[in-house]
Formats: C-alpha cells, sequence, structure tokens
C-alpha cells in the first residue's frame, strides 16, 4: 500500500538488524568454531584451526553414534504416532459433538505446558520407581519396572511425553477440517460413498496442506527437543535417550568443547535442513492446494 | 422375514445413539488420561508425602498445605516468590518488546514495498526452521564480550528485533486479512504511516497481538535452556531454573514440595490458558490454515 | 480563481508496466457532481485514487482547488472519500469514526463535538453516536462513511461506488439522500459507479472512460441522446441500443439516405461527412421504436420472439426480415397486446436515430443538437 522504500526498509529495521546480529552471524561463526578447536574458558583467540577434524572425530566418537541413533529414533516414532493421534482425535472432534470446546481444551493444555520444567518433573515422578504408573501397576498385582533406569523404558518415557503434546498439531487439523466445505460431503453421499472412502478421498487430500504444516513444525521441534530429557532421564541411562541437543550443550557447557559442540549443532542443521528440504520438495507430489496461492505470502513462502 | 427387518431397522434407529455413545467414551476415557497428571500434580501438592508413595488417587485423603509452605520456602536462602518475580522480570519486558517489535517489522512485510522483500521474507521463515542449537555456542561467545553473561539481557533484548519468525508471520496474516480500504481512509483521515499502525491497525488485529503475547508467554515461562546458560547466581534464577535445581536436591524426600512448586509454577500459564484459550487456538491456526 | 475544483491534465498511471490510465484530462467545475462510468477494470477506481492522492500518477498534473496537489499527501488535498466497503474503523464508535480525521488534526475537543453532531443531525445519526460499526445497518455505515467524509468539510468529495453494498431499495433511498445532501452542502464530488440509475440521476455530468481513456464527457441527457461512438451508446441506456447494418447512400445539409435489407431511410442528421467505408451501423434504441399504427409508416417488419413483461412497461424482442442481426428490443407499453410469433411492422422515431461509421464514431448528428454547447 505505501510505495515510500526509506520508510517500509525502517519498519523492517529491526529484523534485518536482529538477523544479522543474532542470526546470521551466529549462524556463521558456528561453523567456523566447528572448524577449531576452541575451548569455552580460553580466549577465542587462542583456538586452532583443525579444519574438518571435528567432524571425522564424530566417525569414531561412539556418544555421537549412539546420540544419533536415539535422536532419529525418537523423532522417527514421535513425528508419524503424533500427527496420526492428533489427526485422529481431530477428526473424532469434528463430529457435531457437544461439548467439542471442551475437549479442546482438555487436550490442548497438555502442549500449551508440557515444555515446562514443571511438568518435566511430574514426568520423573510419574515414571519413578515409586511413582504414579508403578503404583498403579501394583494395585493390579504386576511388579512395577524401573522405567527410567532401563535404556528401553527411559525413551519410552520421553516419547510418551510428547505425544502427550498432541493437542496443537490437533487443533491445527481441526481448523483445517472445519475450512472444508460442508456440501463436498454431502455430495459424496449422494453417490453413496462410505464415510471411511469420504476420508480417504475428501478429508485426506484437502487436509494435505495443514498435514505439511504440521509435519514440518513437527519434525523441527522433536530434533530439538532438551528439556524433556535432560530433565527427565539425564540423556541415560546408558545415553539412551541423550538426544543430540543434549549432547551438543553437554559438549559446549560441561565439557567446553566449543568447537566439537559447534560441529554437533551444524551436523543437527543438517539433518533438519535436509527433511524439511524433502518435504517442501515432495510437497507437489502430494499436497493439494484447492486454489493457487498467487504471491499471497509475498511469493517467498513456498 | 419381516421380523428380521423390524429387528434391523430397531438396531439401525439405536445407531447414532450407541455411535455417539462410544465417541463421547473415548473422548472422555483418553482426555482423563491426559490429564491424570496434572490432577495427581495437584492433588498431590495437598497430600504428605507418605500419601503420595501409597495411594494413586488425586483427591487427597488429609489435605495439607505442608508442601506449599516448605517448598515456598525451599532449600535455598530465598523463597519461591523471589524465583516467580525473577521469571517476570524476565518474561514480562520478553513479551513487550516481542510484541513491540513483530508487530512493526509485520506491518513493514505486509504494507510497504521494501527493496529485496522476498528475499528478506524467505529468511524470515527460515528462521522458524533454524534449530535454535546451531546459533547457542557464538551468542553465547557475543553475550560473554557484551558483559552480559548473569543478567537477563541475553534473554530480553533479541526479541527487541523480531528475532521469532513464527510471530512475525502470524501477524502478518492477520494483517493481510484486513481490507485495504481501512487503512487508506486513515491515510485520508491525516494519519501517517505509523499512526496507522498503532491507531487503526494494531487495535483491529488486537486479538492476534494477544496470540502473540499469550504464546511468548508460555514460551518463555517454559524456557530453561537459555536461563541455563546464561544465568550462574541462584539469586537471579527463573522458576524453571529454581525447580530443576530443588529435584536435585530434595527429590528423594519431599515430592508434596516439589508437586507444589510445579503446582505454583504451572499456575500463571493454566490461569492464562484458561482465559485465554480461543487466542492461542487463533494464533496457531492462522499460520496453518491461512497460509 | 477559476471556476474549475480539480483538473486533471494529461494523467496517467502504470502499474509495473502497464498502463491502466493512458492520458486522462478532466475539469471538474466548482460544486458539480461528475460520475465516473465505464466498463469493470477500466480504471474508474484507479483515476479517483490518483485524485485522493492514494496512488501518485506516472505523468500529469492533477491540480485541486487551484493547487498542484499531484505529489501532495492524501489528507493535504482537501479531499475526502467514501469507500464501497465503508472502511469504517470497527474499534471506533460512530463518534469517534467521525471525529477521528478531526483529531488526527489535532482540533480542540468542544470544535470536534460540536462538529459532529452537526454532521449526525444532518444524517440522522445522533441515536447512534455511542455505537460500532457492527452494530449498524448497512444503510446506517454508509452514512456513517458519508459523515466522516463531511466532517472534514472537503473541497471535494470522492466516492467510489458507495452504495453497491446495498440491497436495491436501501441502494434508491440513499441514492435520493445523496442528491440531497449534495444539493444541500454544494460540494463538488466525483463519484464512481456501475449502476446507470446512479449515474443519470445523481450526476451534472458523466464521464465515459474505457480502458483508461476517456470516451465522452457531459451531461446525462447529452450522453444518451448523442453519443459521440457505439461505445457511449451502448454504454447509456437500458436496454441497450439496438445496432443494425446499414450502407450510406448519401446525404443532404440536414438528412442522410442510408440502405438497409428492408429498404432506405431517410435520417434527419446535420454535418455528415461521407464515411471512409459505406458500411455504417444505424443505432435505435428501443423506446424510439414503436408498433406502427394504422396509417402510419412502416419502416421495418419482423417476428416477436420473446415477450418481457415488467408490468408499466413492456419488451419485445423481434426478429427482423432479411436482416443479418441479433433480434432487437423495443420498449412498448405495459398493456400493448402482442404475442409471440406475431409478425409486426416497426416505425422508428426517425430523428432519435443514431448512426455511426464503420470505426464505431457517431455520423453527424441530430437536427436539435449544438456541439457549441458542450
Ligand atoms: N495496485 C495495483 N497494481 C496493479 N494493477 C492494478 C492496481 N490497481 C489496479 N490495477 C489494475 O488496473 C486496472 C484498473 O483497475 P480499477 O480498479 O481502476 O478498475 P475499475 O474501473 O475501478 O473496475 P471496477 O469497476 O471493477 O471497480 C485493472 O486492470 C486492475 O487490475
Ligand atoms: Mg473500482
Amino acid at each position: 500500500m505505501f510505495n515510500d522504500k526509506k520508510i517500509g526498509s525502517l519498519y523492517v529495521a529491526p529484523f534485518v538488524i536482529g538477523f544479522l546480529l543474532f542470526t546470521a552471524f551466529p549462524f556463521v561463526a558456528s561453523f567456523v568454531l566447528s572448524l577449531t578447536d576452541a575451548q569455552l574458558q580460553d580466549q577465542l583467540g587462542s583456538a586452532n584451526f583443525t579444519g574438518i577434524q571435528n567432524y571425522t572425530e564424530m566417525g569414531r566418537d561412539a556418544t555421537f553414534q549412539k546420540s544419533l541413533g536415539v535422536t532419529f529414533f525418537y523423532v522417527f516414532i514421535t513425528v508419524p504416532l503424533k500427527l496420526a493421534f492428533a489427526l485422529f482425535i481431530a477428526v473424532v472432534l469434528n463430529f457435531k459433538l457437544r461439548a467439542i470446546g471442551f475437549f479442546r481444551t482438555a487436550y490442548y493444555l497438555p502442549s500449551i505446558l508440557g515444555g515446562s520444567v514443571a511438568i518435566a518433573i511430574v514426568w520423573r515422578f510419574v515414571f519413578a520407581g515409586d511413582g504414579l504408573i508403578n503404583q498403579a501397576l501394583e494395585m493390579i498385582g504386576i511388579t512395577g519396572v524401573n522405567w527410567l533406569g532401563e535404556p528401553n523404558t527411559a525413551m519410552f518415557s520421553i516419547i510418551l511425553l510428547r505425544l502427550w503434546q498432541f493437542g496443537s498439531a490437533m487443533v491445527v487439523f481441526l481448523a483445517g477440517l472445519k475450512a472444508i466445505p460442508e456440501d463436498l460431503y454431502e455430495a459424496a453421499d449422494l453417490d453413496g460413498a462410505s464415510r471411511l472412502r469420504q476420508f480417504w478421498m475428501i478429508t485426506l487430500p484437502l487436509l494435505t496442506p495443514v498435514l505439511f504444516f504440521n509435519f514440518i513444525m513437527q519434525i523441527v521441534q522433536a530434533f530439538q527437543e532438551f528439556n524433556g530429557p535432560y530433565i527427565i532421564t539425564g540423556g541415560g541411562p546408558l545415553k539412551s535417550s541423550y538426544l543430540l541437543p543434549l549432547m551438543i550443550y553437554e559438549e559446549g557447557f560441561k565439557y567446553f568443547n566449543l568447537g566439537y559442540s559447534s560441529a554437533l549443532s551444524w551436523v543437527l542443521f543438517v539433518i533438519i535442513a535436509v527433511f524439511t528440504a524433502i518435504a517442501f520438495w515432495s510437497q507437489k507430489h502430494w499436497v493439494f492446494y484447492a486454489q493457487d496461492r498467487e504471491d499471497k505470502n509475498g511469493g517467498a513462502q513456498k | 422375514m419381516s421380523q428380521s427387518a423390524t429387528a434391523d431397522a430397531g438396531w439401525r434407529k439405536h445407531l447414532p445413539v450407541i455411535n455417539a455413545f462410544m465417541r463421547y467414551g473415548i473422548l472422555i476415557i483418553i482426555g482423563f488420561m491426559m490429564l491424570y497428571p496434572l490432577f495427581w500434580m495437584i492433588g498431590g501438592s495437598f497430600k504428605n508425602n507418605q500419601e503420595i508413595f501409597s495411594s494413586i488417587g488425586f483427591i487427597p485423603k488429609e489435605p495439607t498445605l505442608d508442601g506449599f509452605k516448605k517448598g515456598w520456602e525451599t532449600s535455598t536462602e530465598y523463597t519461591f516468590a523471589t524465583y516467580l518475580i525473577n521469571t517476570m522480570k524476565i518474561v514480562v519486558p520478553k513479551v513487550i518488546v516481542t510484541v513491540i517489535s513483530s508487530v512493526i517489522v509485520a506491518y513493514g512485510f505486509a504494507r510497504f514495498a521494501i527493496p529485496g522483500r522476498k528475499l528478506l521474507f524467505a529468511l524470515l521463515m527460515a528462521t522458524v526452521l533454524l534449530p535454535k542449537s546451531v546459533l547457542l555456542i557464538p551468542q553465547y561467545l557475543m553475550f560473554r564480550e557484551f558483559g552480559w553473561l548473569d543478567t537477563y539481557l541475553p534473554l530480553i533484548a533479541p526479541q527487541a528485533f523480531a528475532v521469532e519468525g513464527f510471530f512475525v508471520f502470524m501477524i502478518i496474516q492477520f494483517m493481510r486479512s484486513l481490507p485495504m480500504e481501512m487503512e487508506e481512509a486513515a491515510v485520508m483521515d491525516g494519519c501517517n504511516s505509523f499512526q496507522v499502525l498503532t491507531l487503526v491497525v494494531a487495535p483491529v488485529i488486537l486479538p492476534a497481538i494477544i496470540s502473540v503475547a499469550l504464546f511468548q508467554f508460555m514460551w518463555s515461562m517454559n524456557d530453561f535452556l537459555q536461563p541455563l546458560i546464561y544465568l550462574s547466581s541462584v539469586e537471579k534464577y527463573p522458576v524453571a531454573l529454581a525447580l530443576k535445581m530443588s529435584i536435585d536436591v530434595t527429590e528423594a524426600t519431599s515430592w508434596n514440595e516439589i508437586l507444589a512448586m510445579s503446582t505454583i509454577a504451572l499456575a500463571p500459564s493454566l490461569i492464562l490458558f484458561f482465559v485465554a484459550q480461543r487466542y492461542f487456538v487463533e494464533g496457531i491456526t492462522s499460520g496453518a490454515v491461512k497460509g | 480563481m477559476t471556476s474549475s475544483s480539480v483538473r486533471l491534465s494529461a494523467v496517467t498511471k502504470s502499474f509495473n508496466g502497464t498502463d491502466v490510465i493512458k492520458g486522462v484530462s478532466l475539469d471538474v467545475k466548482k460544486g458539480e457532481l461528475v460520475v465516473f462510468v465505464g466498463p469493470s477494470g477500466c480504471g474508474k477506481s484507479t483515476l479517483l485514487r490518483l485524485i485522493a492522492g492514494l496512488e501518485t500518477p506516472t505523468s500529469g498534473e492533477i491540480i485541486i482547488a487551484d493547487k498542484d496537489v499531484t505529489y501532495a499527501h492524501p489528507s493535504k488535498r482537501g479531499v475526502a472519500m467514501v469507500f464501497q466497503s465503508y472502511a469504517l474503523y470497527p474499534h471506533m464508535t460512530v463518534e469517534d469514526n467521525i471525529a477521528f480525521a478531526l483529531k488526527i488534526q489535532g482540533r480542540p475537543k468542544a470544535e470536534i463535538r460540536a462538529k459532529v453532531h452537526e454532521v449526525a443531525e444532518i444524517l440522522q445519526l445522533d441515536h447512534l453516536l455511542q455505537r460500532r460499526p457492527k452494530a449498524l445497518s448497512g444503510g446506517q455505515r454508509q452514512r456513517v462513511a458519508i459523515g466522516r467524509a463531511i466532517v472534514r468539510e472537503p473541497d471535494v468529495f470522492l466516492f467510489d461506488e458507495p452504495l453497491s453494498n446495498l440491497d436495491a431499495s436501501l441502494r434508491g433511498q440513499m441514492r435520493v439522500e445523496i442528491a440531497r445532501l449534495h444539493r444541500k452542502l454544494g460540494a463538488t464530488s466525483v463519484y464512481v459507479t456501475h449502476d446507470q440509475v446512479e449515474a443519470m440521476t445523481l450526476a451534472d455530468k458523466i464521464v465515459v472512460l474505457r480502458a483508461g481513456l476517456v470516451e465522452q464527457v457531459g451531461s446525462p441527457m447529452t450522453l444518451y441522446r448523442h453519443p459521440a461512438n457505439l461505445f457511449v451508446a451502448g454504454f447509456i441506456g437500458s436496454p441497450r441500443m439496438n445496432i443494425l447494418p446499414a450502407t450510406f447512400a448519401g446525404s443532404t445539409a440536414d438528412s442522410v439516405r442510408i440502405q438497409t435489407a428492408q429498404g432506405s431511410l431517410i435520417i434527419p442528421r446535420k454535418d455528415v461527412s461521407k464515411p471512409a467505408s459505406d458500411k455504417i451501423q444505424l443505432g435505435l434504441r428501443p423506446e424510439s421504436l414503436s408498433l406502427t399504427a394504422p396509417g402510419a409508416e412502416a419502416h421495418l417488419t419482423g417476428y416477436v420472439t420473446l415477450i418481457e413483461r415488467l408490468g408499466g412497461e413492456t419488451f419485445a424482442y423481434v426478429t427482423l426480415k432479411e436482416f443479418d442481426c441479433e433480434p432487437i428490443i423495443i420498449k412498448l407499453d405495459g398493456e400493448t397486446a402482442v404475442h409471440n410469433h406475431q409478425e409486426v411492422a416497426l416505425t422508428i422515431e426517425l430523428k432519435r436515430a443514431h448512426l455511426f461509421d464503420a470505426d464505431d464514431q457517431a455520423l453527424g448528428h441530430a437536427p436539435d443538437f449544438d456541439p457549441a454547447q458542450v
């Protein structure tokens, strides 16, 4: 609407400055650091350039490999399950039920609180040796499990914490479902299509843009999970829940290996970048946009 | 033959009821299981420790405020009040600068022809996808150079520059849905662009602004890693760090204290959520559905 | 001081290299209500927005009240605009909406109050002042939008299809109200509309635009009686003027002889020079055709193919014998006895007939028209 480029630039100036100072510069600096042996306690000037040594080091670092495997496992389990569950509940809620507002609130609440330390602590207590779950199992005569003490079950508790927060994805699905015109279903009813068929032929295709959005957001978030494992399991036992962000933090701020930590963070970045790139690249094959979105987002969003 | 047909019809007549019954059944059971940890936390903060370990019910048999009293004292030289106040000292300014900077930047994107707009917008969206851990160490070193360690500045200052692309994007979406004519009317009425923003656009997109404020509030309340890195003196700890510290110290024994303090820690978010739920829903869906 | 209130000279505007306004010059006299009409996308709104200052011209000059305002801020031009969507501020009461411009100007509170109330009274909004726009009907919103313009006492009012969001009956009502208001305030106004009735009834002067160019400027009756070309002829008047193919067969000082598929006609017409091509077009408005009365001369014959009875008037579609063209429409009295497939003879009110050359330009003019007067 306003054509004055100078004033316009003034409005976006905070972002440009902030982006350069707090994003672009650290982003590049992090890569540079990853090529050095910088230590937290030393002056930066005393760091040596070591080339790709930090990256080759990862090939020999069993902890890293373990962490990488655990991270992929975590993401590959949580993202599909969370999306599927969120979609399922959204579909159920989308029938014209009474009190849908109530259920939506109840299901959404955990994703608002779930990232907090307080919830992580509650989780830790729930899964503790004498915690809620073991007490419940005991009541029905099953001997409890040392949830946080066993590699498999420790991971399970962390995964469950993420699944517990399916609400935000559900709310987005629900809004997407609401946007599907009713008469499409009426037309399908007249054509004699079954409910299940309607879901596959109408609901799912029209929901793909929302699914795409949720998928990207969930992937990006899952790869960055920190609070849960840090507080609930501390990454253990036997590094069984030692997600990459945790390792990045500990390498940097516990062992002071800034170079190695930076290299790890770049690996994480590349992984996320590859996943989002694949998602964006593949979207033309499976994401169905009802109308062409003509430059609505400054053309840059896609 | 005809009998079975009527029986069949009778069964079909009840189908919607059975269907609805099953749906509600599923929803209620899942909902209850989901919220149970929260109930248990709140109930547990009014129990004594022994009861926490002996009953899985969430309604305390002999309600006591012991957990709150002792938990409030904390194991440090400061009461929990200090940590709550510290949290607010971080969260409130953070929310304010986030809202102001996001609205201003979004307005620039939504309404101005700026050089390199497409590129800038792409960068904005990229910040949403960029993992924060890549920036962690250089940012830390930078703030160390600034002499900002053990202050709240590293937590707050970057937010004054609209670094959360998600918020900016959300507001841009809302602004784009506004009719341009309204702003043109304001221009004709004599407003300059900044007055159009403050007197017309901002009040009209207030729901979006509230959404941004609420999300930033929640996220900042939940934020743990940043304070963990930047704050070293206990007297400056926010609630998140204080809670973590308390489980390191007293976990084995005093669950009721920790649950009580967790309850208090979550109370502001809980209350806000229930009061302003619709803004959360609007906020999170505006980006996904309108986009 | 000239008598012109708005003057455009050779104004052009292009968006990203596309020319939307291709050189428009125009004078709006003080106190005049000028209406822009034209097909969708022809640049009416753009021209209005150029006057408002919401767009800046690519070239040319805009002068309002003798000041060059080509590059002036919209609020510094002495113009006020009423938008199609009303564009009220939803978060303000009616009173604040109307007062907004004055507040921005920093006028004293008491003055603002007095003015707002004065305007509210003129528009019968007094009892609504504390409401929000959401709680108003369409007509009331429109009045608030007008009030917001009036309160600034501008030199020029600009209206962009202000009534198009209202339903038909309300539109008629508001149209009368705007006419009344214009008479009362005597303010110079530029008014964009799609609606012929609005254009014909409100305008002192109509500007017909096509593809960024002015086709003709004149009073409503001038455009109706003496369209300068086929485009204007087709645009003004409803139902549209019928066009029949004909050939030029010679002219005298005040008549033209033409040859049609059904024979020759002599049309009273002045200042006709021989057209470049013999192929010409005969334009007949539905209301200048009638069923031939007993004893009168028949000019055309054909069959009725469709009848539309609207009560007070009846439109008959007649397929002409011999002609290679669409059925023509004639306007008859409501009670006229005609029926489908009836063979009819038609009489043309010859001095109301129009002639256009092969390039669609009017061929000469009617005998009662004085080109010097326009
Ligand atoms: N800001 C703009 N950028 C690019 N093209 C524009 C812009 N504004 C208008 N146009 C183009 O200019 C032409 C004229 O538009 P304008 O809105 O003036 O038409 P109009 O006569 O008011 O049409 P309508 O009767 O439909 O309102 C259209 O082709 C339109 O697409
Ligand atoms: Mg228009």
